[in-house]
């Protein structure tokens, strides 16, 4: 029934549900994030800041670490729930999931070789604070070079081999990892761990912005490829005879998230859950349509990584929590709730 | 070219715009509420009896006892900026392991003192800590007589006990924990190094750089006359029997000998003033035993 429902209405616009759903999900997301704002263990009255009653140094906290935070985790969480949505309608695939194409491992490997080795060769606290990022964005770079190189050298392929070279490449990127774990000290090794777990603090502005840019830029590249996936589940053949260059939406859609997803993981670490979970939780909410799901994903993810980042660091203050955990922790027990709920209608 | 030579310039930019996280052992502009990070940092506060000024402690730091009583910032490379701020520390006190470099650049562009202290793994270490916090904290003369009272006599009993090299000839295992059936032992460049040479004994896993898991093999022909393990660490084994009869222990001639010392980890490899305590302890029973 959904099929054919979907089939139908991919010619139409979103329904008055849809619009709706995307509407309370962006009221979600924003309020959330003046939630975030407005707590945090240090104590900070919001109408003071915005009266201009608050102390230098509560400015200071809330414009140099709050507030960056809060923004790049909605950025980090929109560009994993839209990446993941338009990665699973690419594949056709409901498990595909931002780090299945080697992305989120070339950033880690790139993190690993800072974290690791930056303290042998004299690299200091502060300046280990920029390198990490950009060493991070070096090797998600990589990988997409590489996917490109790959891809393109061998002409026409189908989604099973790109996916087979996400495969490999993650291999081959745990590969490094493991080595630097094996030769990493103790507190090196404790450093690499709690990347993998993901974390927003420590971000600036300096950092931020550029990333913001790149994660911004990826994400509009990829919303007007919606109705182009929405022909593509009639199948790849059936998509190009109806006009679509599968190929060249293939590169969009995965050079996008490539961006997107590197540019996130390289401030935030790893963070898992968001990118798989989040667009079936917006499917459920209001259907498969991608014009529909795409911005939903990204709003709904948003909203979730703001929400969960909120719980990571105001839960066990002045201590903090990854923020990993908490997706993880919240996000999997409702998932399992929404799936058995939906065996009983 | 063009990009490396670019790179280099923005590299050196940002060395030059960012704060400098140095160990300077000057004092401090304001020592009033310390935020502490390391364990050895706050035994060394409390036995400089600073401990008023404590506002907060991380995770490893459990001696005395009721400093655990004190606010938490968490485990020491996880440290959150807004959550220390929260505190509002003057000054954070930090062992080199603080982190994340991140967290710390922010918290230090709000404008609060951050020193760093060197760690090294000698009794000499653990005097210059001393003496380091002393002087940040306005308190020289206190550290001066810590250093007298508490650090001295036992240097001088080490030293005693150690005349000659007597005790090199004793091979000595550290193992932190058992990790999926195999021994995590401590090589060189690790704390448990440092406590091994200042018990004047040898090392039996020399070979070996930092915290490794190792090979039953490798284990016996190191052929140790002492393993020392933390309670934390027995634990991973269960019972010290349990512990003396492990497959890749049994073997060995400590574990023949019974010659197992448990000890708290923390006091061990903290690297206070309790470690000196703990090398001492070490040596005498290391001493105890006809070779």
């Amino acid at each position: 029934m959904r099929v054919i429902a979907h089939k139908a209405a991919k010619v139409k616009n979103l329904s008055a549900n849809q619009t709706l759903t995307l509407i309370s999900l962006l009221v979600f997301a924003v309020a959330i994030a003046t939630l975030a704002c407005a707590s945090g263990s240090f104590d900070i009255s919001l109408w003071a800041i915005v009266q201009g009653q608050a102390s230098a140094l509560e400015n200071n906290v809330f414009m140099q670490i709050r507030v960056p935070r809060v923004l790049l985790s909605g950025f980090v969480g929109a560009s994993l729930g839209l990446s993941g949505a338009a990665l699973q309608g690419l594949f056709r695939n409901p498990l595909a999931d931002p780090g299945l194409i080697g992305v989120s491992a070339g950033a880690a490997l790139g993190a690993a070789i800072v974290i690791v080795l930056g303290s042998r060769f004299g690299v200091g606290a502060t300046l280990g604070a920029f390198l990490l990022p950009m060493a991070a964005i070096s090797g998600a770079a990589l990988v997409i070079l590489l996917l490109y190189i790959l891809t393109s050298g061998f002409g026409y392929q189908g989604v099973t081999y790109m996916l087979l070279v996400g495969i490999a490449v993650n291999a081959l990127a745990s590969v490094g990892i493991g080595i630097l774990t094996y030769i990493s000290s103790d507190s090196e090794l404790r450093g690499l761990t709690f990347w993998t777990m993901g974390s927003f603090g420590g971000v600036t502005w300096a950092l931020l912005v550029p990333a913001l840019l790149l994660i911004t830029a990826a994400l509009l590249a990829m919303v007007p490829a919606a109705r182009a996936l929405d022909l593509l589940q009639l199948g790849e053949i059936e998509a190009s005879r109806l006009g679509i260059d599968v190929g060249r939406l293939r590169y969009r859609v995965i050079f996008a998230a490539a961006v997107a997803v590197g540019a996130s993981v390289s401030l935030s670490g790893m963070i898992g859950f968001v990118g798989l979970v989040i667009p079936h939780l917006v499917r459920i909410v209001g259907g498969v349509h991608h014009c529909y799901l795409l911005p939903g994903s990204a709003m709904a993810g948003a909203g979730l990584m703001i929400a969960a980042d909120l719980i990571a660091r105001t839960v066990i203050q002045p201590a903090e929590l990854p923020v990993g955990l908490i997706t993880s922790a919240i996000g999997s027990p409702f998932f399992l709730w929404l799936i058995f709920r939906m065996k009983k209608l | 070219m063009m990009v490396m030579k670019m790179l280099m310039m923005l590299i050196t930019l940002l060395c030059l715009a960012l704060p400098c996280l140095a160990n300077t052992c000057t004092t401090a502009r304001d020592p009033a509420r310390i935020s502490v990070a390391g364990g050895s940092l706050t035994e060394i506060l409390y036995r400089l009896g600073a401990e008023k000024q404590i506002v907060a402690v991380d995770s490893t730091s459990n001696y005395p006892p009721e400093a655990s009583k004190l606010p938490s910032i968490g485990y020491i490379r996880n440290i959150s900026a807004e959550g220390i701020l929260s505190l509002y520390p003057t000054l954070i006190l930090g062992e080199d392991d603080i982190g994340p470099p991140a967290v710390l650049a922010q918290v230090h562009a709000m404008g609060i003192d951050i020193e760093i202290l060197t760690e090294e793994h000698s009794a000499q270490g653990i005097i210059d800590k001393i003496r380091c916090i002393g002087s940040i904290i306005g308190e020289s003369g206190k550290a001066n007589e810590l250093i007298k009272q508490f650090m001295l006599p036992r240097i001088d009993e080490l030293n005693i006990l150690t005349k000659k090299g007597r005790l090199a000839n004793k091979k000595i295992l550290f193992i932190l924990s058992l990790q999926a059936g195999s021994p995590i032992v401590g090589g060189t460049e690790t704390s448990a190094d440092g406590l091994i040479r200042m018990t004047g004994s040898s090392n039996a896993m020399a070979d070996v750089a930092g915290w490794k898991a190792t090979s039953t093999e490798a284990i016996i022909s190191a052929a140790p006359d002492f393993i020392v393990i933390s309670r934390r660490g027995l634990n991973t084994f269960g019972e010290l029997d349990e512990m003396r009869l492990h497959p890749a222990l049994r073997f060995t001639p400590a574990a023949k000998a019974g010659n197992i010392v448990v000890m708290d980890g923390m006091q061990m490899l903290g690297f206070g003033p309790r470690t000196l305590d703990a090398a001492v302890t070490l040596s005498r029973r290391f001493s105890s035993t006809k070779p």
